[in-house]
């Protein structure tokens, strides 16, 4: 077998952090992606606006950038105004928190788009049932549309979650030691570059296909009543 | 006999600079069964539609039972509901059954039955489902329960669409088109329901191009062109004499 030289355990930690800043990332993503859809598709002019500047602003610019930028950037420039008005502080960002806002806050976009897609495929008529039932907008949001929604956006978000379960290795430029950041530390100690970069790309792999599997159980879920079951 | 189930009053509707209603009225008693007809572009179905506010009028009062639906006018002066949680009950009390069946696609026959009354009624789940199984016994697909929607012909979907009207226990059924997007073979086992429910002394108001249909069941037939009433009356009047022209040259292309 292969000699980790010790370094497997470490590398273990870093996948789990990986999982749990991809996860929680995701949760991130498509609680902004209902959100965005929701205002891409308000009737007022300025909370589209909004939801236009966002998606346009964080697909056009790296995540990388972003990452850097809200990490080192942003609490630099609250330091700043703060000193402004007299306040000396120093502010630090938690590492996990900053990557989790920021992948988020980038796959949200992507998501919004997914979501947007997905209701305007819901038919006109699954919704006007909806209502001639009686049923309140919330009701008929939880009952009829977003099961409904599921259906179409599952594909996309699938999309969206392996790209973004990958993008989760730009934060370890963040001092945070997911699977990224743990191989890299692993390589130098050990000069193993091969090594360890290697079983990091099996272990992204592996996640990715775990993940393809389970896509495709919630699809079949979703989709009760459209495809023969 | 009886009080007036449903009370419209001089609806107006229009669609940007499209008036498609132009003040229509109907009074319907408990018991009786209206069949609106007309050609397409008449406005039968949106006038079908501001009953139970899918449409919302422009102008005119409804009245269900006694209790009248109250508009107001937004800041743009488009006329809208004064009280969502209003028009969600009056809703309950109007059943509707639409021409492409409108079935839930992600529940099951049952399921869809069994939403309204447990979800916007509250009713606890097995009455509910004990209801909804003698509804569906009623119109014919009691061994369709657990089946999705896709899985029943159009007729099949469309006579479950009526039994989740009934689920509601409403006033008032109103159906629009409800042949409409079947196959021919298929229209007859829908009639037949429908027919059934007249029978039954259920109100309802029917949108429908079925004239032979209408002749037998209505105990009213109203005719609509270009947004208004052009002839009411028992379908032997409208049928067989009817005053206004167009309603007799409607009636020689259609029936």
């Amino acid at each position: 077998m292969i000699d980790l030289k010790g370094y497997g355990p470490f590398l273990l930690d870093g996948f789990r952090l990986t999982v749990m800043v991809g996860v929680t990332s995701m949760a991130v993503a498509v609680l902004l992606g209902l959100l965005g859809a929701w205002a891409k598709l308000s009737h007022s002019r300025s909370v589209r606006a909004i939801a236009e500047v966002y998606t346009t602003v964080v697909r056009g610019v790296p995540e990388l950038v972003l990452i850097l930028l809200v990490y080192y950037g942003v609490p630099t420039l609250v330091q700043d105004l703060l000193a402004g008005f007299g306040f000396e502080v120093r502010v630090d960002l938690n590492p996990f928190l900053a990557g989790v806002l920021t992948i988020g806050f980038i796959y949200g976009a992507f998501s919004t788009e997914v979501f947007r897609g997905a209701y305007l495929a819901v038919p006109k008529g699954q919704i006007e049932a909806a209502r001639a039932c009686g049923m309140s907008r919330a009701l008929m949001v939880r009952r009829v549309l977003l099961p409904q929604m599921w259906r179409y956006a599952l594909p996309g978000l699938g999309n969206v979650w392996m790209v973004l379960l990958k993008a989760t290795a730009l934060i370890s430029v963040i001092e945070l030691h997911e699977l990224m950041r743990a191989a890299q530390v692993a390589a130098q100690a050990t000069r193993l570059p091969f090594t360890f970069f290697f079983i990091a790309a099996l272990m992204y792999l592996a996640l990715t296909i775990v993940s393809m599997l389970v896509q495709q159980r919630l699809e079949t879920w979703a989709n009760r009543g459209v495809r023969r079951a | 006999m009886g009080q007036d189930a449903l009370n419209i009053k001089d609806i107006h509707k229009s669609f940007g600079t499209l008036e498609v209603l132009k003040g229509i009225s109907l009074k319907a008693q408990t018991g009786d069964v209206i069949a609106l007809i007309g050609s397409s572009g008449s406005g039968k179905s949106t006038f079908l539609r501001c009953i139970n506010l899918l449409e919302i009028p422009d102008s005119g009062t409804i009245t269900v039972g006694d209790e009248e639906i109250k508009l107001t006018r937004n800041r743009r002066g488009e006329s809208v509901p004064a009280n969502l949680r209003q028009v969600d009950r009056i809703r309950t009390r109007l059943g509707m059954v639409f021409q492409n069946f409108n079935l839930w696609t992600h529940m099951t026959i049952l399921e869809n039955v069994i939403e309204a009354p447990v979800h916007v009624q509250k009713v606890p789940r097995k009455e509910a489902v004990e209801l909804a199984k003698e509804l569906l016994d009623k119109v014919g697909i009691a061994d369709k329960a657990d089946a999705f929607p896709i899985h029943l012909s159009g007729g099949q979907q469309q006579r479950a669409a009526i039994a989740r009207a009934l689920a509601m226990q409403p006033e008032v059924l109103l159906f629009d088109e409800p042949t409409s997007a079947l196959d021919p073979e298929l229209v007859g086992e829908v009639l037949r329901v429908m027919r059934q429910l007249a029978e039954e002394g259920r109100t309802m108001l029917i949108v429908t191009h079925e004239m032979g249909f209408a002749r037998e069941v209505a105990s009213e037939v109203i005719f609509l062109h270009q947004g208004r009433v052009e002839e009411q009356g028992p379908p032997t009047q409208v049928f067989d004499n009817p005053s206004s022209e167009r309603c007799r040259q409607f009636l020689q292309t259609n029936y």
